[in-house]
């Protein structure tokens, strides 16, 4: 049975409301396509749970879809501070619980595995466990009587991965960062894949080491090239650094509803016709390719 | 003595805790960290184990703004989940070094990258601390670096927790299952160490041109003074040359030391070189 559908049918599998992960990690494999598909839908009142999120948490809050943010992290990294997540918590419109990066590890390996948490070793004198008490608690070893740190476990209504091929069952693989996505589709009680391409099966199973996500995990496939834009999915196209310090530009200048008015006026292929030109085409692909690894003299 | 600019002195003392006895690990985009380790897998640590996101075992690689990704995973030895990578090292005591540059770092060493002002409602949200806080409390050697040594980032107390390494003294660590190992703040004027939980970091060497005056004054948390105090190792010949040629020939481990406006700017100009590089090298369509 096919699982392919439409970019356009991601508001069938999305409902305003829900607990929403979204895979990818600093600036790699991030569904984009599918935020901007969410921001065009305006699927709003979200859940959205992050790790190391970038330019795609800071569209979503920017279109005013987020209401409640779990994240260790919002960054452009050197293109600057996330201006929206910035101005959102600053003003006191998003709800947010700021968790560690390894403890949203754990709280998805603990969804995965049907437990109501796992157990870490403390965080030292962090103070972020008394900031996310929902998040955070201490127990109890049941054999030694030691301390340790308990994380609940992470469970989103819907998951929504990038990947570099999938079949029309679902069966994903990526040859690059794969971020924690594998932990998130275990977790969710719904897995929203967009693949670079759609193959034959005969394409996964002639590689089947790269098989991250198998297909009995997922709903539904999405084909959606560039989809990762403007973050990377490397070895196809690299990180577009000058598109999003374009996008911390025209934040800065303030034109970000005017930049989100265009997103929502636009289909997919007519943002790729937009943004992707030949030249950035080849750039991206080049950046992605073209390695300089330096050997010991 | 050769020629060096601070940034390559603080590069050279971060590549000199990189060794072969355990992992060291690239997080958020660090150009000075990862230059540092580039340098020591180049010279005395070529074994070193680098794990970049999920690339296991990564080569030495030139340093860009948009290839370095490709670079590490494209000869990396393995690619396993981000989760898997944090299991084993952070959470699995193999974490030899990694390198914080937190917004400001207090006395405890407690560092904050999440909030100036309150943490509610800040004045500034920061972007949060990623894995920094399970870095801070579970791997062996803890290096905190900046590009600037003042008052405003060395602090009384910082404004939020995002982190803090506790215990820290080797003993009490070890009855915990934790590494053994220090904190180590590293900045244009010195290095300083904090290795017990009851006493202040003292000053380990001054960076040449440096005194300690200038290291107390510009410090906002009490600062140990020992007796005799070393310098801090400069950098060589060798060691230059790999930065300047081979590893950073576009200087991006500058960035620290930059204003924001500086930063932006040449951050624009590296950006239109790696466009311009990319197409006149891509075969033509």
């Amino acid at each position: 049975m096919s699982k392919i559908v439409e970019l356009e049918a991601l508001s069938t599998f999305v409902a305003p409301g829900e607990t929403v992960g979204l895979g990818g990690a600093w600036m790699s494999n991030h569904p984009m396509a599918a935020v901007r598909q969410l921001i065009r839908d305006g699927i709003g009142d979200l859940h959205v749970v992050g790790s190391l999120s970038s330019i795609d948490v800071d569209l979503l809050i920017a279109a005013g879809l987020v209401r409640e943010l779990t994240f260790s992290m919002v960054s452009l990294e050197a293109y600057g501070l996330a201006p929206h997540f910035r101005a959102a918590v600053q003003d006191g419109s998003l709800k947010i619980n700021e968790v560690s990066g390894v403890a949203i590890n754990v709280g998805y390996s603990a969804g995965a595995r049907n437990l109501p948490f796992l157990p870490m070793r403390d965080l030292g004198g962090s103070q972020l466990p008394e900031m996310a008490p929902d998040f955070y608690a201490n127990v109890t070893c049941p054999f030694s009587g030691d301390e340790f740190l308990a994380i609940r476990a992470f469970n989103p209504d819907v998951a929504i991965l990038h990947v570099a091929r999938a079949d029309a069952a679902g069966n994903c693989q990526v040859d690059g960062p794969k971020s924690i996505d594998d932990e998130i589709a275990r977790a969710a009680r719904r897995v929203i894949v967009t693949a670079e391409e759609i193959v034959d099966t005969d394409v996964i199973v002639a590689n089947a080491s790269s098989t991250h996500i198998p297909g009995f995990l997922v709903d539904a496939v999405i084909e959606a090239p560039y989809g990762a834009h403007p973050t990377s999915l490397v070895p196809v196209y690299g990180f577009d650094a000058w598109t999003v310090m374009d996008y911390a530009d025209v934040c800065a200048a303030g034109e970000a509803p005017a930049y989100l008015e265009q997103l929502r006026g636009e289909s997919e292929a007519e943002y790729r016709a937009r943004v992707l030109d030949d030249d950035r085409r080849t750039v991206l692909a080049h950046v992605a390719q073209d390695v300089q690894v330096l050997e010991a003299s | 003595m050769t020629d060096y600019r601070p940034e390559e002195l603080i590069v050279c003392r971060i590549a000199a805790d990189v060794d072969e006895s355990g992992v060291t690990v690239l997080g958020s985009f660090t150009p000075l960290a990862y230059a540092a380790y580039m340098l020591a897998k180049l010279t005395h640590a070529p074994n070193a184990a680098v794990v970049a996101f999920n690339a296991v075992g990564v080569p030495p690689v030139q340093l860009s703004l948009t290839g370095t990704e490709a670079a590490l995973y494209s000869r990396a030895i393995a690619h396993w989940s981000f989760t898997t990578n944090t299991e084993v090292v952070h959470l699995g005591n193999r974490g030899l070094v990694e390198c914080v540059s937190p917004a400001q770092i207090d006395g405890s060493g407690a560092f904050n990258l999440s909030v100036i002002g309150d943490y509610r409602t800040p004045k500034v949200r920061m972007p949060g601390g990623a894995g920094s806080p399970e870095v801070m409390q579970n791997y062996e050697r803890i290096i905190v670096y900046f590009g600037k040594h003042d008052t405003r980032t060395l602090v009384d107390k910082v404004f939020f927790r995002t982190g803090e390494r506790k215990p820290i003294a080797d003993e009490a660590r070890a009855a915990k299952g934790l590494l053994r190992g220090p904190i180590r703040i590293v900045t244009p004027l010195c290095v300083m160490v904090k290795d017990e939980d009851d006493r202040p970091f003292r000053i380990e060497t001054l960076n040449p041109g440096h005194t300690v005056e200038e290291v107390v004054e510009n410090t906002g948390f009490e600062v140990e003074v020992p007796a005799d105090i070393g310098v801090t190792v400069t950098p060589t010949q060798e060691q230059i040359t790999l930065l300047r040629e081979r590893i950073d020939p576009y200087e991006t481990m500058r960035f620290d030391f930059m204003g924001a406006q500086e930063r932006k700017e040449r951050l624009r100009e590296l950006l239109q070189d790696e466009w311009d590089r990319a197409l006149a090298a891509a075969p033509v369509a």
